[in-house]
């Protein structure tokens, strides 16, 4: 990882205003919406209120757009050669990932801080501070997972429209991982195996304490939310491994 | 410093001063691709020696991009072994001893001039030479430009100057000039043949003629993934067979006597008529001249030397 390289690189991402505009202030709109929709979220849940839920939630879907649209930039670097030209230099690929990994997480620090932030001003509270810090480092850190996805969909298509893709699907993932809205019944049973269901569950988890939100689901046990996380990491990671190699065989 | 002008004594081989700067031996290389295997690169052999200029010279499709390729580490060889200064070429790349203007993008086009000269430097831990290096490729005043403002050949220098940050002993250049107009072409190889270059060995592939004419005292052509010819530039365009002589014929006097005559003299390798214009080619313009001029009363008489395409095309059997 090279300091120059990673601030070079989030001053072009933040010059990036569309793109931008619609991971950061997303969330914050969503929290905003659905945070007051259900009674008005100043009701008590877990170890805090609605609205506690809904804007970690809301942080979590956040930090994971930024990772998956920031690392599917890679894609259009390799389109452009950009590869080839960092390929003269000392850098190596491991090298390379690992800066675009941390100018990622750095966006998805913003990201998730911005709905963290905004969520303090509007009434989340929760019954203690360490629930503040847990759930927002989960949520950064978690996200890493999506920029392997943002990687491997970004390779594999290798294309403008590949990060459209790779936001597009993230929409579907946050709606059957159960992060927009509560689900219940037979939605709830799928969404256990889909990829953002273990990490949303993880940010929730020092508020829920694994007590599903939806009617009739039940508690999820940690353990549980950490095998999805872990199986979809390694997944991610598989997929992320061949639609490189793919992209390099290619040439 | 070599000379880079046309009087090279016309020995068999190029000379190779100095220590070796790079080495090829029979590499290959293949691609899978739908209609089968590929050979791109079938069997090169080349020496290059520290301090020459050699031009790298071929049609599309001959191999010229994937051999560099693997000069550079960015491609494997399927057999075969390069060395860059006694090193693999990654282990030269990593030590800043050989560094590439590349033919295809290689751009961020929504970085400014300078962010990506910084970003490049900061890579290879070459972050003071970055006003050095935009000073000499002329790409001071574009520093607060965005990469998709600029022209193709204030791209090109801006490639150029990535490619002298780490200060490489070894110089390749993918057809640097590509998609620039004659004047921007002439004026970047001005800024190679300045300081910028001075002592370093320069390798570049082109497919413009005058390019290897002007600019290399070497010249390497390959066709179909191997060496065609290996020598001197001069020397590569006398392969052809001698220079031509041009004149005009008499009006009023029999054409076909003449031709005879000419084809008469000693070494010449042929003689064409249009209309009451002959051309005369073989190695002994001379004798061709005076005969044209005296015996046959020809007038507007023209010598001239084959350019590197005649010669091009004679060894690669190429018609465009």
């Amino acid at each position: 990882m090279n300091p120059t390289y990673v601030r070079i690189e989030l001053f072009r991402q933040s010059r990036d205003v569309g793109n931008l505009m619609f991971t950061v202030l997303m969330p914050v709109v969503m929290y905003l919406l659905f945070g007051n929709m259900f009674g008005g979220g100043g009701e008590p849940a877990g170890n805090g209120n609605v609205k506690f839920y809904v804007m970690s939630s809301m942080a979590a879907y956040g930090a994971a757009l930024a990772t998956t649209s920031i690392a599917g930039t890679a894609a259009t670097e390799a389109m452009l050669g950009w590869g080839r030209q960092i390929a003269l230099t000392r850098m190596t690929p491991a090298g390379f990932v690992s800066s675009k990994l941390a100018v990622a997480l750095i966006v998805a620090t913003g990201c998730a801080g911005l709905v963290f932030a905004v969520g303090a001003g509007t009434g989340a509270r929760a019954d203690a501070p360490w629930i503040w810090t847990a759930s927002f480092l989960i949520a950064v850190l978690g996200s890493g997972v999506f920029a392997l996805y943002g990687l491997g969909i970004g390779m594999a298509f290798k294309s403008e429209t590949a990060l459209g893709v790779a936001s597009g699907g993230m929409v579907f993932f946050a709606f059957f991982g159960n992060v927009f809205m509560p689900l219940s019944g037979t939605m709830l049973d799928i969404a256990r195996f889909t990829p953002m269901y273990g990490y949303a569950g993880l940010v929730r988890y020092p508020l829920t304490e694994g007590f599903g939100a939806g009617e009739g689901a039940g508690t999820d046990s940690l353990g549980m939310l950490v095998a999805n996380l872990v199986a979809w990491t390694l997944l991610f990671a598989v997929f992320a491994l061949w639609a490189v190699r793919r992209s390099r065989a290619r040439r | 410093m070599k000379t880079t002008t046309e009087q090279q004594p016309a020995s068999p081989r190029a000379p190779q001063p100095g220590a070796t700067a790079l080495e090829l031996r029979d590499v290959r290389k293949s691609f899978h691709t739908n209609e089968g295997r590929l050979e791109a690169v079938a069997g090169i052999d080349l020496r290059v020696g520290t301090g020459e200029i050699v031009a790298f010279l071929g049609p599309n499709g001959a191999g010229k991009t994937t051999t560099i390729d693997m000069m550079l580490g960015l491609t494997q060889p399927t057999s075969g072994t390069i060395s860059v200064f006694c090193k693999p070429p990654r282990a030269a790349v990593e030590a800043g001893e050989i560094s590439a203007v590349l033919q295809t993008g290689g751009l961020l086009r929504d970085l400014t001039v300078r962010e990506t000269v910084t970003a490049i430097a900061a890579l290879h831990g070459a972050k003071s030479r970055i006003d050095e290096v935009m000073e000499r490729t002329d790409i001071t005043s574009l520093a607060r430009r965005k990469v998709s403002k600029c022209s193709g050949g204030e791209q090109q220098r801006l490639k150029f100057a990535l490619a002298l940050l780490p200060d490489p002993r070894l110089l390749i250049l993918d057809e640097p000039t590509a998609g620039m107009d004659v004047s921007a072409r002439r004026a970047f190889w001005d800024t190679m043949r300045q300081d910028a270059v001075a002592g370093r060995t320069v390798l570049f592939a082109t497919h413009y003629l005058e390019e290897a004419q002007d600019f290399a005292e070497r010249t390497v052509l390959i066709g179909a993934g191997r060496v065609l010819a290996d020598g001197p530039t001069a020397q590569l365009r006398e392969m052809t067979g001698g220079r031509v002589v041009g004149a005009t014929l008499p009006a009023g006097r029999p054409t076909a006597p003449a031709v005879a005559a000419l084809r008469a003299l000693d070494q010449v390798t042929s003689v064409r008529l249009e209309g009451r214009r002959v051309s005369v080619t073989g190695p002994k313009s001379d004798a061709a001249a005076r005969m044209l001029l005296n015996e046959l009363a020809a007038t507007d008489l023209e010598i001239t030397t084959p350019t590197l395409e005649a010669a091009f095309m004679a060894l690669t059997g190429e018609d465009s």
